[in-house]
């Protein structure tokens, strides 16, 4: 951890997935790992939200940020390499929902 | 320290720049000069500061944690105390992370909605790092990506793309290539390059004979 | 999936092989560079909103990395009202004129 998060709603190891919210505007999920399903792997900290930022606002509430790790092969149809070949995405608390069992 | 293009300027004459945002760049800086929203000084200060950092301060980093598993520990936990230790300013509201590579695992760093790089420890990104074929295919078909610039991974090393979308910058920690025991710090760090650092090469091996 | 244009993880087919000629950074686009930072420092403006700025242009694809940074710097100063766009254009086309005529 970076920074603290006393209210991370997530741990480490749990499953989650990323919303498919079409969003205007600035943020900072990127499109490919919508929808996907990953885990977290570290809580990061809580920082300024960026879509507030971005339009002068002032950050607040701050956001919980995660470092979350998906399968390359559960993001790309054929994808070229090892199973375990790994992608790492930050995301913030609001971009993320409980993922539940596998499947 | 009117807007006239001389006293204090980092640098004087644009004429034979091609870009219109050129002039227009220069006109911004001058007319913000003069509604005292900064001062040329500072502009120029940022310019040196900027071009100071280089990934030599990567490569020192490298190095320590190459020969010393404490400072490896701390560079990988908490990269800005690291970098303060070798008296390498990375102050600023930026994280940094550091993510190691082993003999299971390469890491390759990318920034697919911008161009986010560790620049306190690795300066200027190169252009490659902020075009689109890398933006894009970096995290889509890495190791095509890696063959490109010359890196061919074996199918067992596990190849770990980070996408730095949001507060952190990445760095890559390479594994200490062989032939390298017995070296100094300072020839360790000449073995590691800006590309190993952000994950598209391995560092240089050491020179067999001298 | 979608995403503005600046997203462009995964796009693999819109472009070929990473190009790895590096060019020299000129005068301008160091300047470019500062300008950001110095604003940022300064409290003017912040990260995202560069990066929104970015996002937002309509040449984004067509522009070199530094005129993006340019085009989000005067974008933004004039959007937090340290300068007017007239102003600009005004001195801009008074500089084009001088380094011409040298």
């Amino acid at each position: 951890m970076i920074r603290p998060a006393p209210a991370a709603k997530f741990r480490p190891g749990d499953a989650v997935r990323v919303l498919t919210t079409e969003k205007e505007g600035h943020v900072r999920t990127p499109a490919y790992v919508k929808g996907k399903r990953g885990e977290i792997s570290h809580v990061l900290g809580t920082f300024p939200d960026p879509e507030s930022l971005a339009y002068g606002g002032n950050g607040l509430p701050e956001k919980v940020l995660y470092r979350v790790v998906f399968r390359q092969a559960d993001l790309w149809e054929s994808y070229e390499g090892s199973t375990a070949d790994a992608l790492y995405v930050d995301v913030y608390e609001h971009w993320l929902e409980p993922a539940g069992e596998e499947g | 320290m009117s807007g006239n293009g001389h006293d204090g300027h980092p640098h004087e004459e644009l004429r034979h720049e091609s870009s219109p945002w050129a002039a227009r760049i220069r006109a911004v800086e001058e007319l913000l000069v003069e509604k005292g929203v900064f001062t040329h000084e500072e502009v120029r200060a940022q310019i040196e500061h900027t071009e100071a950092r280089t990934h030599e301060n990567g490569a020192r980093l490298v190095a320590r944690a190459w020969v010393d598993p404490e400072f490896k520990n701390l560079l990988l936990s908490d990269t800005k105390a690291a970098c303060s230790e070798l008296g390498i300013d990375a102050s600023g509201p930026v994280e940094l992370a550091v993510v190691e590579n082993t003999e299971r695992v390469h890491n390759l760093i990318v920034c697919t909605l911008c161009s986010c790089y560790p620049r306190p420890i690795l300066g200027r990104p190169p252009d490659w790092y902020k075009s689109f074929a890398y933006r894009s295919r970096a995290v889509r078909e890495p190791r095509a990506v890696m063959r490109e610039f010359g890196l061919e991974l074996p199918e067992g090393v596990e190849v770990v793309v980070h996408d730095s979308t949001a507060d952190l910058r990445y760095m890559v920690l390479p594994a200490r290539p062989p032939g390298a025991e017995g070296m100094s710090e300072e020839e360790l760090a000449a073995l590691v390059t800006r590309d190993s650092l952000i994950g598209v090469a391995i560092p240089r091996e050491p020179a067999r004979t001298q | 999936m979608s995403g503005g244009v600046h997203d462009m993880g995964g796009r693999r087919e819109e472009f070929g092989p990473v190009d790895r000629t590096e060019h020299e950074v000129q005068d301008w686009e160091r300047l470019a560079d500062a300008v950001n930072y110095v604003l940022n420092a300064k409290g003017h403006k912040t990260t995202d909103e560069m990066r929104r700025a970015i996002e937002g242009l309509e040449g984004y694809r067509e522009m070199g990395y530094y005129e993006r940074w340019a085009a989000a710097a005067e974008l933004l100063a004039v959007e937090k009202g340290l300068l007017t766009q007239r102003e600009i254009d005004e001195r801009a086309a008074a500089l084009e004129k001088r380094w011409a005529g040298e």
